[in-house]
């Protein structure tokens, strides 16, 4: 049975290969091979998951892995081929497929108008392959290996409307910030062999605990660099929005659901590496909880809608990151399926907007859309509740897991900013259903008669997606911290939170949980009422209308306090500025004046001993006569100076 | 034997000298063969002075004469041959102007 592992990347790597050797010839039906690849791709991951969470042999809690060959065999130096999937993995399979899935399927009405529909579809499939390689891989040097190919997919995708210059400058801009983030991985790899000699993970997680510890800090430092660069943590995190030039099923896909998640996996995946190397992990939470409370700062007064959900994704990866930190490894992986789900949904709900629109991302030009694409509307509004944390839906239990473990664990500072980011989100989610669903149309006249729901090919996964955005959170966080997930999971996590010498408290409703949650959900309530306040809401079935006040809006931004919080904000907190004035400009005189140094002074070297050689050359070239005679009188010379000085020599020396 | 060893030696070296001004100074081919010819024979000279004088040199003074005899007459045919060669494509002996190689 274990020779399943390795169908799971091949379907979709055949599908890519197909779709792009036959993709010029048939533009029109490609696109259907990948899609039935990643169909069964989905069936295999979904029955290997299934057996790996249920236990059945030779799945189960230990996990198991397949080496079909060995990759690198050198003397000395070994790296083999091999898959291997435990209950993490299981997890990370149910979301990568299953999102990738739908995406496909959404991506057939997407991408109905493009030419180039074919090439997507091939790119979408390489993409799966990559990223169930990296979440399948046993050692770390394959990991890196779809590590970089998700990165360079990720590009492609980008990029995919290269024709336009800010797609083509975006995707350039991910490539890069992503290449500073996969240096420091790479070199955690190099520190991780020459301190083990291995790379296979699990031999590497079983011997972390003899590395020296200061090997320990440092090659946890450098995974958490490869992690915040894929999961665009702070200070790495400018690529993500701009990532948003990409279509959008890819901003769903990739930007949101999976490949964003990598970070995440990595850490969680080596926690028996941060578990020992402990004061990695208060970095860790330092980075995620900064990144939440930045990012949701800057969601709340952008105006593409694409770009809020993308700094809604770098919140919620913040938060991730945080639970990693304080040592909620369960939590973490938690909120990245609940998250995987809910965002997927949001994105591609926000593509099926702009797709009724016509091409409009900008929403102070939409409103009023709740009446006219009903089930877009209906199924972003369930995603934009679960995001917020409302009860029960998957985005409150996963994320009170978060707040919960931060409070418990003794990271206060992580649970106070945790708890304001958690209504934070809740405002800027409504502020944007607000605008776009709610209120008077601000929609291009030209435009409001075209709008139109979307075919169903969209609207289908949107509701599929829907179901676990609602569902999720009940079915494997029930009851909290005993939960499906917890049962799961714990084979992998158990030793890392036993060695750290945390022991769990129960979860008690009656007790610090509950008031916890409670006070989440309070802040959650009144961040809503907040929004629909200023931006308007329309529920007839709740009994619930109020119209949006735009005058209000723009006087709390102008108060003197809030004007230069909205300054940055709507800046987004000036970091493509200093980006672009540390390393495009002064980095940019950097690189001339290494230039000019090059130039004159290494070339100059090097041009000058030519030229110098050259000269001499053409100097002493005038001794070479051709005249026989003139050699003949330097021989005869040099004959009487020998002569000479021998008869000198012999006269004085006797 | 009549005379001493040293006044062969002085004779030789002026004919060596003789031969080669002549080699530098002359610029006929002709004439600078026949400098090598005569700076040949002064060396000659001296080898079999020495043979003559010295008594355990005898034999080998004049086998090594003999050889350089053999080598300077192979030296003139090949020299010769060569001149005559140039002679033909540059019709004139002088070696200033077999200049073709030089720029």
């Amino acid at each position: 049975m274990n020779a399943l592992l390795p169908l799971i990347p091949l379907l979709p790597l055949g599908g890519f290969l197909l779709t792009a050797l036959l993709g010029r010839r048939y533009p029109d039906d490609a696109h259907r091979i990948a899609i039935w690849a990643v169909v069964a791709s989905w069936l295999v991951a979904s029955l290997v998951a299934l057996m790996t969470l249920v236990h059945i042999a030779p799945f189960g809690p230990q996990g198991s892995g397949i080496t079909l060959w060995s990759w690198i065999p050198a003397i000395g130096f070994r790296a083999d081929m091999g898959l291997f999937a435990d209950p993490l993995t299981a997890c990370l399979l149910i979301v990568v497929t299953t999102i990738g899935m739908l995406v496909h399927v959404y991506s057939i009405g997407y991408m109905a108008h493009d030419p180039g529909r074919w090439r997507f579809f091939a790119y979408l499939n390489l993409f799966m392959f990559s990223m169930l390689l990296l979440v399948l891989a046993d050692n770390f040097l394959l990991v890196f290996a779809g590590w970089e190919l998700v990165g360079l997919c990720s590009y492609l995708l980008i990029g995919f409307w290269y024709p336009r210059r800010s797609a083509a400058v975006a995707a350039k801009k991910a490539f890069l910030v992503n290449r500073v983030g996969d240096m420091g991985f790479a070199l955690g790899i190099m520190a991780i062999w020459t301190q083990l000699g291995t790379l296979n993970m699990q031999s590497v997680f079983a011997k972390f605990g003899a590395v020296p510890h200061e090997w320990q800090i440092a090659i946890a430092l450098l995974l958490l660099c490869g992690a915040v660069g894929k999961s665009a943590q702070f200070p790495l995190h400018v690529w993500l929005p701009d990532a948003m030039e990409g279509p959008t099923p890819v901003s769903a896909l990739i930007h949101a659901a999976t490949m964003v998640n990598a970070g995440v996996y990595l850490v969680a995946r080596c926690n028996p590496i941060f578990g020992t190397a402990s004061e990695v992990m208060v970095v860790v939470a330092a980075i995620g909880i900064f990144t939440a409370i930045m990012a949701a700062s800057i969601a709340f007064t952008q105006t593409d809608i694409k770009r809020v959900l993308a700094y809604s994704t770098l919140s919620q990866l913040g938060y991730m990151f945080a639970a990693l930190g304080v040592g909620a490894w369960t939590a973490a992986i938690f909120h990245l399926m609940s998250h995987g789900f809910f965002k997927g949904l949001l994105f591609l709900d926000s593509g099926s907007v702009i797709h009724s629109v016509g091409g409009e991302q900008d929403m102070r030009k939409m409103g009023g859309l709740a009446r006219k694409i009903p089930t877009t509307y209906a199924t972003m509004l369930i995603g934009s509740i679960a995001i917020a944390g409302v009860p029960p839906l998957a985005g409150f239990f996963s994320k009170d897991e978060i707040l919960g473990g931060a409070f418990k664990n003794g990271f206060l500072w992580v649970w106070a900013i945790g708890f304001v980011v958690a209504g934070m989100t809740a405002f800027y989610m409504f502020r944007l259903m607000g605008m776009t669903f709610w209120g008077p149309s601000h929609v291009d006249p030209e435009v409001e008669h075209h709008v139109h729901e979307s075919p169903r090919s969209m609207t289908g996964p949107l509701i599929v997606l829907a179901i676990p955005a609602v569902l999720l959170g009940l079915a494997i966080g029930f009851p909290p911290e005993t939960g499906l997930l917890h049962q799961w999971l714990a084979p992998v996590f158990e030793h890392t939170i036993a060695a750290s010498g945390r022991t769990e408290a129960a979860y008690t409703f009656f007790g610090i949980d509950g008031t916890l949650a409670i006070g989440t959900t309070a802040l959650v309530a009144i961040a809503i009422v907040l929004a629909w306040r200023l931006f308007g809401v329309e529920i007839p079935a709740l009994g619930l209308r109020s119209q949006p006040r735009p005058d209000q809006v723009r006087a709390l931004s102008a108060r003197r306090t809030m004007a230069l919080l909205y300054k940055g904000s709507s800046n987004k907190w000036w970091f493509d500025d200093i980006n672009n004035k540390v390393f495009v400009e002064w980095g940019g005189k950097l690189a001339a004046a290494a230039f000019w140094f090059d130039q004159t002074v290494i070339d100059g070297t090097v041009n000058g001993i030519g030229t110098v050689t050259a000269g001499a050359g053409m100097a002493l070239r005038r001794v070479q006569t051709g005249r026989v005679q003139n050699y003949a009188l330097g021989i005869a010379l040099g004959l009487i100076v020998m002569a000479a000085g021998y008869l000198v020599i012999s006269v004085t020396v006797r | 034997m009549s005379g001493s060893l040293d006044s062969y030696l002085v004779l030789s070296g002026l004919l060596f000298a003789i031969g080669t001004f002549g080699f530098l100074a002359r610029r006929n081919a002709i004439s600078m063969l026949m400098s090598i010819e005569l700076m040949l024979n002064a060396a000659n000279l001296t080898i079999v002075a020495f043979g003559a004088f010295v008594k355990p040199l005898q034999t080998h003074a004049a086998v090594i004469a003999l050889i350089v005899i053999a080598v300077a007459a192979a030296e003139a045919t090949v020299g010769l041959a060569i001149v005559i060669a140039i002679y033909r494509n540059k019709k004139t002996p002088l070696v200033d102007e077999y200049d073709s190689m030089s720029e």
